[in-house]
């Protein structure tokens, strides 16, 4: 327990350190974000004017903005921090650690769900001071909410990371795969009930009715709630089974420490 | 307890190439290291020197064989293995650059599970023997490579494991700071206990550090000797004769048919003869062919090879 809590901490810390080491990195990050949302929602507001449903459309590009945000930050600590490990040299390094590597993916995992909120808080902020509307935070509905949410991101992660371990350059890849996920976040799953299998999407839209409805995580459909589960646990754990096929294969054709 | 820390059995290394011909990294190599050497696997570039490291490391999978740590099973059981060893691969570019050399120690310290409260004395030991006290708190990527490099070093250090394997420590290091480095190598070892694997394709490096020498090309070993054996071995044979004059055709072809190892220079009034000898006996007979032309000898010295030349011998066989 102890040297578990010790490789928490370190990772953290280290993960810390290296965040606010590359000030302008975060900045820049939360600045080009916002300004996107801007254009989003002015060009919205030009074209869709101030109708009846514009307090919530509104409401609902925000939250949408806000998950989009937070998954490409969750989806970029399996797919790009590894190729960055890998240029750094420190990724062998890591797989070396006596308490496997297995472990330190889901500790980094928690770290990073944890300082990326330090990313999506001040974007969140400035997104609601700019529409002038006020979104329902109920912290205990959001962060289990969250969490199943985000297991889909890193699911696709896991599959990006492994991929970007055996086929090393898929920055494009991966670059795409980011703009792919709105499609995921703004599916219609009311009209298609289909579509709640894909990531993302069924969180989505629960999250949107906690944020926008003000509905509390008890008032949700059991069944939309269970299936979150699944759907979080489903695309993780094949993303995760994926990963460990690509190590292999790395391993096999000694690629791990190339980039 | 057991003097045997690391067995290695019949390793071979194939990567498949598409559309031709696979490569063999490593060829069924194998050996044993006791706790408390230092043994240097010497090779030229390509021969199989770091496969053989990242192997030993769990990170690259062998084709076949084994490899034990302490008797742990490294192929099927790496994560337990892994408690016993650090690794230096990459040089420099082992530790990360935006950290401090602190804060470097105490993120490797904290891989093995060592918390920070645990493992500040030893930090602080690893700090001040590898000097780098004046830099623990500057950025690594503000540090000179021979400085970054010993980071990487005490970083593999503040792991705390019995074995330590470094992958060519000193490439890239001027002259002064790989002989630091060296010295600093020697001395942790000295001092801690630890058993080093070293890989190098500088002679110099091994025949400073180690105790042992294996001589790997092409991915299989040609040679497992201790180094002053090796030294010695090599040294009883190896003689240099000064004649005072030139030597005629005549001479010369009888000299180099009937000793091939044979490095004849022609001086303006002088010869020099190098010559490797199998046999002490044979002295004699270079001595005969040379009174039955009447060469007179001016010297005859007693060669002491350098390493390199050790080494490049073995590894083309001769």
């Amino acid at each position: 327990m102890k040297s578990n809590i010790a490789l928490f901490v370190t990772l953290f810390k280290r993960d810390w350190l290296e965040m606010v080491r590359y000030p302008f990195n975060m900045l820049s990050s939360i600045i080009t974000l916002y300004f996107l949302f801007l254009l989003i929602f002015l060009g919205y507001r030009a074209v869709g004017g101030q109708g009846v449903n514009f307090g919530n459309t509104v409401d609902g590009i925000t939250v949408g903005f806000m998950l989009w945000t937070f998954s490409i930050a969750a989806y970029s600590l399996l797919a790009w921090s590894l190729m960055n490990e890998a240029k750094m040299g420190t990724l062998e390094q890591l797989y070396m650690t006596s308490l496997g590597f297995d472990r330190l993916c889901v500790y980094r995992i928690i770290c990073d769900f944890f300082l990326n909120l330090l990313f999506v808080v001040p974007i969140l902020v400035l997104m609601m001071a700019t529409t002038g509307r006020r979104l329902h935070i109920d912290i205990l509905s959001l962060i289990p909410l969250f969490i199943f949410t985000l297991a889909s991101v890193y699911g696709i992660g896991f599959i990006s990371g492994g991929l970007g371990l055996v086929f090393k350059q898929i920055q494009s890849f991966f670059q795409i795969l980011q703009f792919v996920f709105v499609g995921f976040i703004v599916a219609p799953v009311d009209k298609l009930p289909g579509l709640k299998l894909l990531p993302l999407s069924l969180g989505a839209k629960l999250i949107g009715k906690v944020m926008i409805y003000r509905l509390p995580i008890t008032k949700l459909p059991p069944m939309d709630l269970l299936g979150l589960v699944l759907n979080g646990l489903f695309y993780l754990g094949i993303g995760f089974l994926i990963f460990k096929i690509c190590e292999r294969i790395a391993k096999q054709k000694g690629l791990l420490g190339h980039y | 307890m057991n003097r045997e820390v690391l067995r290695v059995e019949g390793l071979s290394k194939v990567y498949p190439q598409p559309n031709r011909k696979s490569i063999l990294a490593v060829d069924n190599i194998g050996f044993l290291i006791e706790r408390g050497e230092i043994v240097g696997l010497l090779g030229p570039n390509g021969a199989g020197k770091t496969t053989t490291i990242k192997c030993i490391c769990g990170l690259i999978t062998p084709s076949s064989g084994s490899i034990f740590i302490d008797g742990i099973d490294m192929i099927h059981t790496p994560k337990f293995g892994m408690s016993k060893i650090s690794a230096v691969l990459e040089g420099n570019r082992n530790i990360y650059w935006r950290l401090t050399p602190r804060e470097n120690l105490a993120f490797f310290a904290g891989l093995q599970g060592i918390s920070y409260r645990d493992a500040k004395s030893y930090i602080d030991e690893l700090i001040e023997l590898f000097n780098l006290t004046q830099k623990a708190t500057t950025q690594a990527r503000y540090l000179s490579r021979g400085m970054q490099q010993k980071l990487a070093v005490a970083c593999a250090l503040a792991k705390q494991t019995e074995i330590l394997l470094l992958d060519e420590p000193t490439l890239g290091l001027d002259v002064e700071a790989s002989h630091e480095l060296r010295g600093l190598i020697k001395e942790m070892v000295r001092d801690n206990n630890r058993t080093v694997l070293l890989s190098s394709h500088d002679m110099q490096v091994v025949k400073d550090i180690c105790d042992r020498v294996i001589i790997i090309n092409n991915g299989k070993i040609v040679t497992d000797e201790r180094v002053d054996r090796l030294s010695k071995l090599f040294e009883t044979s190896s003689y240099r004769f000064e004649l005072d004059s030139r030597l005629t055709q005549k001479e010369e072809s009888e000299i180099k048919s009937n000793f091939d190892l044979a490095n004849i220079i022609k001086m303006p009034d002088h010869t020099v003869i190098d010559i490797q000898l199998r046999s002490h006996q044979r002295l004699y007979e270079l001595i005969d062919i040379l009174r039955k032309n009447g060469s007179k000898v001016d010297s005859i010295t007693h060669r002491e090879p350098d390493f390199e030349e050790i080494f490049l011998k073995i590894v083309k066989g001769k």
